[in-house]
């Protein structure tokens, strides 16, 4: 039993080390429910902590490309997500149009943005560190895209 | 080691093992406690940021059936930061140019030192069928009062603009051709909260104003 006791707290240690890492940064969720016959619900929760770690994984080709498209927004997102890590809980936008509502919000150092609609319901939470580290490595790209001077 | 220890700590090691497993769970569970839409509304949420933030709110809310409304609030020092970044078309570093910075032969930045060197007073004031317009400066402040009168007395619109002088000072103090937003921004946050903008007609009601509120009312 002691043996037994001995690997369940060493696979358990492990466990939590690795769900610690990955989940430190937070999940990012995706839900997405249009009400209609045929309509999709996606529910997405992807740690994101992979995210950066699945851009080291993309092919580069594909991550240049993407990044020459954004390059001339990619600072200007920076800036915005760097200074809005100083506004963890904080409402930027809010629309309000009959049944329908946008917002636009931190919370709890995430970017959130809900959209209800009668029809079609969109949330999405995503740490604002995770587009932090994105914005930086498409710049990365970017850079090593750009004609030297 | 006694049998009953070596149990024990079997037991105790087994506990510990499934309480870890579990944490994993117990972060996530925190993590989606807070559904994408439970938070509450605008109106409801305190603030978290520091006191000395100031936010730029601009408020319109539509008079139509379904009530349009849309609130956006920027803190000032995120504007100040971003804006610099910000470079396409006209705008550069922060500033945006104005080609037609000699309107009909008036040289905007000589027009504005004049005013900011001026004594405090009514300086446009005009009276007309369709319009009343009334632009002064008073105790540092530049005023702008318009009464569009065009549309019959029942759909008036009135727009009232109040920006200090200092505002406008660094607004025109880049260049001839430029106007330097950042510079702007970074004197209005030196300002007490204030109501910069405000147009009612019919149709819409529009304000901008400045605190250190990160919600509007």
């Amino acid at each position: 039993m002691l043996l037994l006791a001995k690997a369940a707290l060493g696979l358990g240690g492990t466990l939590v080390l690795a769900g610690a890492y990955t989940f430190h940064e937070g999940v990012i969720r995706v839900d997405v429910d249009e009400y209609r016959d045929g309509g999709s619900h996606v529910h997405m929760w992807v740690p994101a902590a992979a995210v950066p770690m699945a851009m080291h994984l993309a092919p580069k080709r594909d991550l240049k490309h993407g990044a020459e498209h954004a390059r001339e927004f990619l600072p200007v997102a920076r800036a915005i997500i760097k200074e809005m890590k100083k506004y963890p809980n904080a409402e930027f936008v809010e629309v309000l149009d009959g049944a329908d509502h946008v917002r636009i919000r931190t919370h709890d150092g995430k970017l959130q943005i809900d959209v209800d609609e009668p029809g079609e319901k969109v949330h999405v939470l995503c740490p604002l560190s995770t587009i932090d580290d994105v914005t930086r490595e498409l710049e990365a790209n970017a850079r090593a895209d750009a004609p030297a001077a | 080691m006694s049998r009953l220890t070596q149990s024990f700590l079997a037991r105790t090691a087994l506990i510990a093992a499934t309480a870890l497993l579990f944490l994993p769970l117990g972060a996530l569970g925190q993590t989606a406690a807070a559904p994408a839409s439970s938070t509450p509304s605008s109106s409801e949420k305190t603030t978290t940021s520091g006191a000395k933030d100031r936010w730029l709110h601009v408020r319109v809310v539509s008079s139509d059936a379904k009530g349009e409304t849309v609130r956006v609030n920027v803190p000032l020092e995120l504007a100040e930061a971003v804006l610099p970044t910000v470079n396409h078309n006209r705008m550069h570093d922060g500033k945006v140019k104005i080609e037609c910075a000699h309107m009909n032969d008036v040289d905007l930045k000589t027009l504005v030192e004049a005013v900011h060197n001026a004594k405090d007073g009514e300086y446009v004031t005009v009276q007309g069928r369709e319009n009343d317009v009334r632009v002064a400066k008073q105790n540092n402040y530049l005023i702008v009062h318009v009464l569009d009168k065009s549309n019959g007395k029942a759909r008036n619109s009135q727009v009232e603009i109040k920006v200090p002088m200092k505002v406008v000072d660094a607004l025109f103090s880049a260049g001839k051709d430029e106007l330097d937003l950042v510079a702007a921004l970074h004197a209005l946050s030196g300002q007490g909260d204030m109501e910069l903008v405000s147009v009612k007609d019919t149709d819409n009601t529009v304000r901008v104003w400045l605190d250190s509120k990160n919600v509007t009312e």
